[in-house]
């Protein structure tokens, strides 16, 4: 790739070179390249280096390294969601830089290793901070080669790593060979640190940002971005290789399994004693409501903790509504003011006065679950000075790292965060709470040894966070033409925010608290509709005044527009149906957006839409052969246009509901790689789909009830449909967020669907057999 | 209490101690290093914890290791040499040969978070052993219904999954 660049003579960006021997960062000893020994390496690493752990962001170093065998290494806070990251990163460095994506190493996520933080589902954010790295590399090492091969930087250009002009040549591993590119970066922001009762308890989850404008590749002409680069991690995840977080060995370490309570409010009466002759090596750890057995062979301890559960002793609780209840619960609660609005109320009201039609409808979700197939996991390694390293997957290093240095009544510094691949999180580690990890650390520092915790499925499913349900009202007035001209949407849900650490919480250990409080999500696509009036209203946890807090709600995947599209796109659908218009049209006819607009026409076309008004000539709500139906939604999140269009076939004698083809259609701005967005977007479905079919957590008035696959069901393969993806790339509008947000158009599609089979509209999910056979009765 | 067992994994010998009613998933992981077969629900509801043994798929979180004495275990760490075995290749073919289902799933990029994906590849090699050639229908079939559970992926890779299958059941056969 050969790209002309812009030079400034008085660029602020001084760049020297320095011998490079041992080169320090922030006073820490360089990080080794390769690949730790053993992670007996790693904890003496670990602990050499925990007074000064913290790499200095200033620093190039502190980000990126080439090594003069043209190999480069890219250091990010971030980490692998599951979503094709680690590739995305990686593609984005190698286009700024103009070498092959295959030179390019990442380590991402460790605390003492990495210098930003934030969010790991914010690519759009770390993207831009390592993109901005590159490019100061980039021009920095224009001027070193300007300078060592006696030709003017204008007459520079790179390719694959190597710099040429007027017949002269070099490669980066050359110009910084035995050097040390000593490049100023500039950065704002904070790392991670307790905040208690701050929104979610923690502040600077955002991590650093990396400011300044650096020359970027013109997205018109990249090489690398746009490809369908594979993700570097997947052939050791097939082949066996990679080291998760539940592979973690320390010499001395010890297994435990957790003793959870026998409800959510239920305090600690007397623990059962271990039978030694059966279990020598079984012990029993507790502290205030954490219990849990130890023992070097995790068979034994799980064994052990089997038979010490069957007699241990609690107290009785009954202090949830219970999940059928859910929805009158919320019903009945008294709100405060919403906590977050947008529009003017009397702009509103006057419109909805004066309109010529007027329909309101409420739409009701429950509550959901993350539901990683592997539990949580986690070692912990508490030190006799206090400090502690801590080995995990949670999508969130610097925010986990704040929440136990503020249990363990220490600061950030003391606290090494290793992170390692691990099953998907979707969302619930995004916040750095919640998990195994406060267990382990709570057991290490009580026994003095490394502890490693695994959850059980039961045990994850029941006591993990959970995202909470939903209730939302929306009232729209309509002209004499059937347009919308006003829309009142009202959103009202338990704590959404509360991923506190459980292990901490029933050991009385401290916690930051966070503030309950809901948010307006959905980005307005509808901007011919100009009366519009949100309000988001937020409570406290179910259960919330108990020692475990009850169900601490933790939003899941795409979040807030999942549940608040439901609702918006479902009244969309039902006004468009009360003004007997096609559905896409009917959207078509409130926005000029002209992305909105392409990526609805080209998914109709995909889907072989045509246009008429929902319900189906044939709509029944009765007998026992199939109805069919087809429905649409959009959504508009962080740069990115969807649309998806369901197909159904309904059984109304038996209430099953099957989605027999979905397609979906992005644009999502440049496409980054697209074979990657065509898995992101088939997977999302398959989990909007489960979502939409399957998901809802039951609980009963003492605790969760849905504590297996079989009680918490998620789509199966043979469940899903045929799935026809759309994309639309664009080099003019920067990149949208693509890799998540499939599964929220899932909902609001096959409810339309449902209603265009059927004639009665769904406003709740899951569309399961017994729900769905109550709605057909009427 | 524990018991000195024998067993054959991934073709070689090993005796390990255990009591022999410990799941099978903990003596690969905690004696044997073998990482591939992974910890889900324990209750045999997912497949992320499947081996082969002597060929059949089995959810080693709940099958006592005692079980699998005498019969021959493979994980995802040994299809490449059981492929290099059926295949016949030479040293120096087997070392740099992948069985076609791993690299069908590398070519395909399934993985997403890859938790699920050590079981969802030993099914995919159990299926195609008796089915070299199966339809998405058969597929689907194989991987939901057959006992004791669907094999399930939180991410939905379930689309990829069909395809590498297919792609693995091509490169089988030429």
């Amino acid at each position: 790739m050969t790209v002309k660049t812009e030079t400034s003579s008085d660029s602020p960006l001084a760049t020297t070179l320095t011998r490079r021997g041992f080169v320090k960062i922030g006073g820490a000893l360089f990080v080794s390249f390769a690949l730790p020994a053993g992670f007996r390496a790693q904890t003496a690493e670990s602990r050499a280096s925990l007074q000064t752990n913290q790499l200095n962001p200033t620093l190039l170093a502190s980000w990126l390294e080439i090594r003069s065998d043209n190999t480069i290494l890219i250091r990010t806070g971030r980490t692998e969601t599951g979503t094709g990251m680690s590739g995305y990163y990686t593609q984005v460095i190698a286009e700024e830089l103009s070498v092959r994506p295959e030179t390019i190493s990442l380590i991402m996520g460790d605390t003492d290793k990495t210098p930003d933080g934030g969010y790991s589902a914010g690519f759009l954010s770390g993207m831009t901070n390592v993109r901005k790295v590159a490019a100061y590399t980039y021009q920095a090492l224009l001027r070193l080669a300007a300078t060592q091969l006696g030709v003017p930087v204008e007459n520079l250009s790179v390719v694959d790593g190597v710099i040429s002009g007027v017949g002269k040549s070099i490669s980066y591993g050359q110009l910084v060979e035995g050097q040390h590119l000593d490049l100023k970066i500039p950065v704002t922001g904070e790392l991670a640190k307790a905040a208690p009762g701050k929104w979610v308890g923690v502040d600077g989850l955002d991590g650093l940002t990396v400011t300044g404008e650096p020359p970027l590749k013109p997205l018109n002409q990249c090489k690398v971005m746009g490809t369908s680069f594979p993700v570097p991690g997947i052939p050791d995840k097939v082949t066996g290789k990679t080291q998760w977080s539940c592979d973690v060995t320390l010499p001395g370490m010890l297994h435990a399994r957790m003793i959870r309570p026998v409800t959510l409010g239920s305090t600690l009466i007397s623990v059962a004693a271990v039978d030694k002759k059966q279990l020598p090596t079984a012990e029993i750890v507790k502290k205030g409501n954490l219990v849990a057995v130890v023992s070097p062979n995790e068979w034994e301890a799980i064994s052990a903790a089997r038979a010490v559960a069957a007699g241990t002793k609690w107290t009785d609780w009954a202090g949830l509504p219970g999940s059928d209840n859910l929805t009158k619960t919320l019903r009945a609660y008294q709100w405060n003011a919403p906590s977050e609005s947008h529009g003017k109320a009397a702009d509103v009201t006057a419109a909805v006065a004066k309109a010529a039609k007027k329909i309101s409808a409420s739409y009701e979700q429950p509550y959901v679950r993350h539901a990683p197939i592997g539990p949580f996991v986690a070692v912990a390694d508490v030190h006799s000075d206090g400090s502690a390293t801590v080995w995990t997957h949670s999508a969130q290093s610097q925010g986990l790292r704040a929440r136990i240095a503020y249990l363990l009544g220490t600061t950030p510094e003391h606290v090494v965060i290793r992170w390692l691949d691990h099953s998907g999180q979707y969302g619930r580690t995004t916040f750095g709470g919640d998990g195994a990890e406060s267990d382990a650390v709570i057991l290490s520092q009580l026994t003095g040894k490394p502890v490693r915790v695994q959850w059980t499925l039961q045990e994850d499913m029941a006591w993990s966070s959970v995202s909470p349900g939903w209730v939302s009202d929306i009232q729209a007035g309509l002209d004499a033409n059937g347009r919308v001209i006003a829309l009142h949407s009202s959103f009202y849900s338990p704590h959404m925010m509360d991923p506190r650490p459980i292990g901490a919480l029933l050991a009385g250990m401290p916690c930051s608290t966070s503030k309950p409080g809901g948010w307006v999500a959905t980005e307005w696509p509808y901007d011919k509709i100009q009366n519009r009036l949100e309000h988001a209203y937020g409570m406290a946890n179910l259960g919330a005044d108990t020692t475990s807090s009850g169900l601490r709600g933790n939003i899941m995947r795409t979040p807030g527009q999942r549940q608040q599209n439901f609702a918006l796109e479902g009244l969309i659908n039902e006004a468009a149906a009360a003004a007997g218009a096609d559905p896409i049209q009917f959207r078509l006819d409130h926005t000029t957006d002209q992305r909105l607009v392409d990526i609805l026409n080209a998914t109709a076309k995909a889907a072989g839409w045509e246009p008429r008004r929902s319900p189906h000539s044939k709509a029944r709500r009765t007998g026992p052969s199939p109805v069919t139906g087809r429905g649409v939604c959009i959504m508009v999140r962080q740069n990115a246009y969807w649309v998806g269009i369901a197909e159904v076939a309904v059984v109304p004698a038996t209430g099953a509901v099957q989605v027999t083809k979905f397609t979906i259609g992005a644009d999502c701005g440049k496409i980054i790689n697209p074979r990657q967005l065509d898995r992101c977007m088939k997977s999302g479905v398959v989990m909007g789909l489960s979502e939409a079919l399957r998901e809802e957590v039951t609980f009963d008035k003492e605790k969760v009830t849905s504590t297996n696959w079989s009680r918490y069901k998620i789509l199966t393969m043979e469940e899903m449909p045929e799935i026809k993806v759309v994309q639309i790339s664009r080099d003019d509008k920067g990149f949208g967020g693509g890799s998540e947000a499939a599964n929220a158009v899932c909902p609001p599609a096959v409810a339309a669907a449902f209603f265009d089979a059927t004639g009665v509209q769904a406003r709740r999910i899951p569309l399961a057999p017994a729900y769905v056979t109550t709605l057909l009765k009427g | 209490m524990a018991s000195e067992l024998t067993l054959f994994v991934n073709g070689a010998k090993q005796v390990v101690s255990a009591a022999p009613e410990t799941p099978l998933i903990f003596v690969l992981r905690n004696e044997l290093k073998l990482s591939g077969p992974r910890m889900g629900c324990g209750m045999a509801q997912c497949g992320s914890c499947s081996v082969l043994l002597n060929g059949e798929e089995i959810r080693t979180c709940i099958t006592p290791v005692s079980y699998a004495v005498g019969k021959q275990v493979t994980t995802i760490e040994g299809l490449p040499a059981a492929w290099a075995v059926e295949k016949k290749l030479s040293a120096a073919d087997a070392a740099k040969t992948l069985h076609p289902v791993q690299q069908a799933w590398i070519d395909e990029q399934v993985p997403q978070c890859g938790y699920c994906q050590s079981g969802m590849m030993i099914a995919a090699v159990e299926l195609l052993a008796k089915n070299p050639n199966p339809t998405i229908a058969q597929i689907k079939d194989a991987f939901t219904n057959k006992p004791p559970s669907p094999h399930l992926c939180r991410c939905g890779t379930y689309a990829a999954i069909i395809d590498a299958v297919q792609r693995a059941a091509k490169a089988m056969k030429a």
